[in-house]
């Protein structure tokens, strides 16, 4: 299950975690280590206290599967935190790298990991983004008065930024 | 507690008997399959099947949507690559109509980025004398509110997991200013339903509807939902109305009187500025 052995591979053991926005093969995290195994959690505490119909979580479990198809990936049942952090251990992780996601719990999970986990070092990359606009938003009209020639035009009036940042 | 493990192969056929079984209390309703399948290949294959010809019309709830939602939602398609798709496939203004609402998502999320989980709760003042219940009414959650057009948009919800973009606005209004619902609620029912269900469009859609998020309430009258239905309800509908009458009487029924004019002529049937 674990990562092939890089010869001469200066970075660590990496693993990756994919979460619900994250369900493609083509995720920005699981791109940049493609030997990397992953991991996937369905949040037992959130769904015991959440309804949420089945056909949802059949779908993402579909996402996953397509991700497995190609490479190795872990799927579980448990808390987040718990199992993220013991995922990494079975792996003697160094790195954890992960897309992001703009939930507010996903911060707090990622800070959670690193107090418990500090010698692995969390590694995050950006998502697709249609836009380089980075200010202030408040109301859709203004923010299509900004945005509207980049979107419309097409040509991308910023650098993709599918690089990866350290947190 | 011992961590669980489940298989990542499982074809659709044994899907739902055993994620079903393993995920056991942790969900609402039967263990079936979703309406759409899930998965890269299945997303691409409905990315490369859509043309998005007459987009333009996308109000009326024939139009020609994408029903591409649930896997942007979940990054099963970038939205740089659902754009680059529209650019190479559409033309004219079914384009730039597609561009503009593919915009809205990202909107969303800079929102939710930026303000976090403050989104769950009232952003700004309701613009009216709001007082809303909090609970979901039984006969809304069942589809039995004896209205064809209101138990129509929650039966497509429970039972196919989307719904038709006017159809949650009129949905959302309906439950936040006819029945005096609280947004949450419906913020609530659709997270447990819909395929493509989040915070930052749900949550924020809901208040935009609400005027939480918004300069004044949207709402609509029976005329709008007959127009952009095609009369599918309303030709053969029996009950008495709630949402018949001109938009100046509903807005006094409703708000109790004009609520904070807006600032640009309503466009199409909405009694709103800017349309979505
Ligand atoms: C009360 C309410 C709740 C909503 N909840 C959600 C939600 O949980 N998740 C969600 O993705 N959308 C939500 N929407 C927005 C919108 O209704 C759906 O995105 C759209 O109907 C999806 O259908 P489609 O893929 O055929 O859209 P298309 O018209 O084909 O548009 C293409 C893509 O653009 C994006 N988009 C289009 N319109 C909107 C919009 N108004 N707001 C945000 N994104 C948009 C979607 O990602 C969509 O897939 C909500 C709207 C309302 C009024």
């Amino acid at each position: 299950m674990s990562a092939p052995a890089r010869q001469n591979a200066p970075v660590g053991r990496a693993v990756v975690w994919i979460h619900g926005d994250s369900l493609s093969p083509t995720d920005p995290a699981l791109e940049a280590v493609p030997d990397a195994p992953a991991l996937f959690v369905f949040d037992r505490p959130f769904l015991a206290k959440t309804e949420v119909a089945f056909p949802r979580l059949a779908f993402m479990y579909q996402g996953v599967r397509d991700i497995a198809a190609a490479r190795s990936v872990e799927i579980v049942v448990g808390g987040i935190g718990e199992e993220l952090a013991a995922f990494a251990q079975r792996h003697a992780a160094t790195e954890l790298h992960v897309t992001r996601n703009f939930t507010p719990q996903w911060e707090e999970t990622l800070q959670d990991f690193e107090r418990r986990n500090p010698n692995v070092e969390v590694l995050v990359y950006e998502p697709d983004r249609l836009t380089s606009y980075d200010g202030p938003v408040k109301r859709f009209f203004g923010f299509w008065k900004k945005v509207e020639a980049e979107v419309l035009g097409g040509n991308a009036l910023y650098a993709p930024q599918r690089g990866q940042g350290r947190r | 507690m011992a961590t669980t493990f489940i298989p990542g192969d499982l074809p659709d056929e044994q899907l739902a008997q055993v994620l079903g079984q393993t995920l056991a209390g942790l969900y609402t309703g039967p263990a079936r399959l979703p309406d759409r399948p899930g998965g890269r290949t299945a997303a691409l294959s409905a990315l490369k099947d859509y043309s998005g010809k007459d987009y333009v019309g996308r109000n009326d709830l024939r139009g020609h949507v994408s029903r591409l939602s649930m896997y942007l939602r979940h990054g099963m398609l970038s939205i740089v690559e659902v754009a680059e798709h529209a650019r190479a496939r559409m033309r004219g203004r079914d384009l730039s109509e597609f561009l503009r609402q593919l915009t809205w998502r990202e909107f969303f999320l800079l929102v939710l980025a930026q303000d976090g989980a403050k989104v769950l709760g009232n952003l700004e003042e309701p613009k009216y004398r709001a007082r809303w219940t909090d609970a979901l009414p039984d006969d809304v959650r069942e589809a039995r509110t004896g209205l064809p057009c209101a138990d129509a948009w929650v039966t497509h919800l429970v039972q196919g997991g989307w719904m038709h973009n006017h159809e949650r606005l009129w949905f959302s209004a309906y439950l936040i200013h006819w029945r005096k619902v609280d947004w949450r609620a419906g913020y609530r029912f659709f997270r447990e339903h819909l395929l493509d269900g989040d915070i930052a469009s749900n949550a924020l859609s809901w208040q935009w509807v609400a005027s939480t998020f918004s300069a004044k309430p949207y709402f609509m009258n029976q005329a709008n939902i007959e127009k952009y239905s095609a009369g599918r309800w309303c030709n053969t509908c029996t009950v008495q109305c709630p949402f018949r009458g001109e938009y100046e009487s509903i807005e006094g029924q409703l708000f109790g009187g004009p609520v904070n004019p807006a600032p640009m002529p309503p466009r199409g049937n909405d009694r709103r500025g800017g349309r979505r």
